[in-house]
């Protein structure tokens, strides 16, 4: 795990080089969050949004809304596809994602409606982490875990 | 002729009435308006504000400060493309008549406006006047074409 002005960096994920983290699963599909600095960056969440079940997505469209006191945005999907599963319990406690946002704040899984096509707009490894590197210091980020 | 501070601090409440009048259109579920006026904001926004931002406003900034992209225009630019995202989305729910997905949308969009809008009012536009060789006065004037071609559609 690389760590960079207090953020985590796991090198194993595949990432947009902005605020989403994305993991492949056994069986095709992805698994996506948000990388430390991006919740560093939202504040203390207080509302989540997540696309239902079944709701299919183009590249780029966001899959969920955050919204703290301080910041609001979205999380886009980095490939074209259809949501099959979302992590309700952001619903419910959306700071939760700024507690463990690369395990159980995961945010949605997603299956790409092309699976050949769906990791070339991600990165992954030591450049992937020179990148979001470069990411934490043009917006100034200095990262803190929440701890409940 | 205004201040450009002041320009860009009234475009911010032109386009927010703008978006709110969009706002109200969908409540009343009068679809055609609600399309029409979303645009309208979305080319006043995107094509007036943001543009002006990015080519000349950001840039006499970062000139000023004399370090680059400064992490407050990175910032700022990111907003700008974030919300992009987020218009196309409005006008897709707009398109398929879909008031809670509008609405959503509108909630996070609105968020985002009002901290981007204090962000830009207190630390970037009260220094522009000094940024600006010509105090501002041809983005002032962009400013003022751009509103006067909207007048003519």
């Amino acid at each position: 795990m690389s760590e960079f002005q207090g953020c985590q960096l796991p090198e194993d994920l595949h990432y947009d080089l902005d605020y989403v983290w994305a993991r492949p699963e056994e069986d095709g599909t992805f698994t996506i969050g948000v990388t430390d600095p991006a919740q560093t960056m939202s504040g203390r969440l207080q509302k989540a949004r997540i696309k239902k079940v079944g709701t299919h997505l183009e590249a780029g469209r966001h899959v969920a809304t955050l919204e703290s006191g301080k910041w609001a945005g979205g999380v886009p999907v980095p490939f074209a596809g259809a949501v099959i599963a979302r992590n309700d319990a952001l619903l419910e406690n959306p700071h939760l994602i700024n507690i463990d946002p690369y395990g159980d704040a995961w945010i949605a899984r997603v299956r790409p409606d092309d699976p050949a096509t769906a990791l070339e707009r991600l990165h992954t490894g030591p450049d992937a982490v020179a990148a979001l590197q470069a990411w934490i210091k043009r917006y100034d980020v200095q990262c803190m875990r929440c701890s409940d | 002729m205004s201040s450009i501070d002041q320009i860009m601090q009234h475009d911010h409440e032109r386009l927010d009435a703008l978006l709110e009048a969009c706002a109200t259109a969908v409540q009343e579920s009068r679809w055609q308006d609600a399309a029409g006026l979303l645009e309208q904001f979305r080319r006043g926004i995107v094509e007036g504000h943001m543009f002006v931002e990015e080519t000349m406003l950001f840039p006499a900034f970062e000139a000023l400060e004399g370090d680059g992209e400064h992490s407050l225009t990175a910032l700022l630019r990111k907003g700008h493309q974030d919300l992009r995202v987020f218009f196309q989305e409005m006008a897709e729910a707009i398109e398929a008549q879909d008031a809670e997905e509008f609405n959503d949308f509108l909630s996070t969009v609105q968020t985002i406006l009002r901290q981007h809008d204090a962000r830009e009012e207190a630390e970037l536009y009260p220094h522009l006047a000094d940024a600006m060789p010509d105090h501002g006065a041809a983005a002032a004037q962009r400013m003022a074409d751009g509103q006067g071609e909207k007048g003519h559609e």
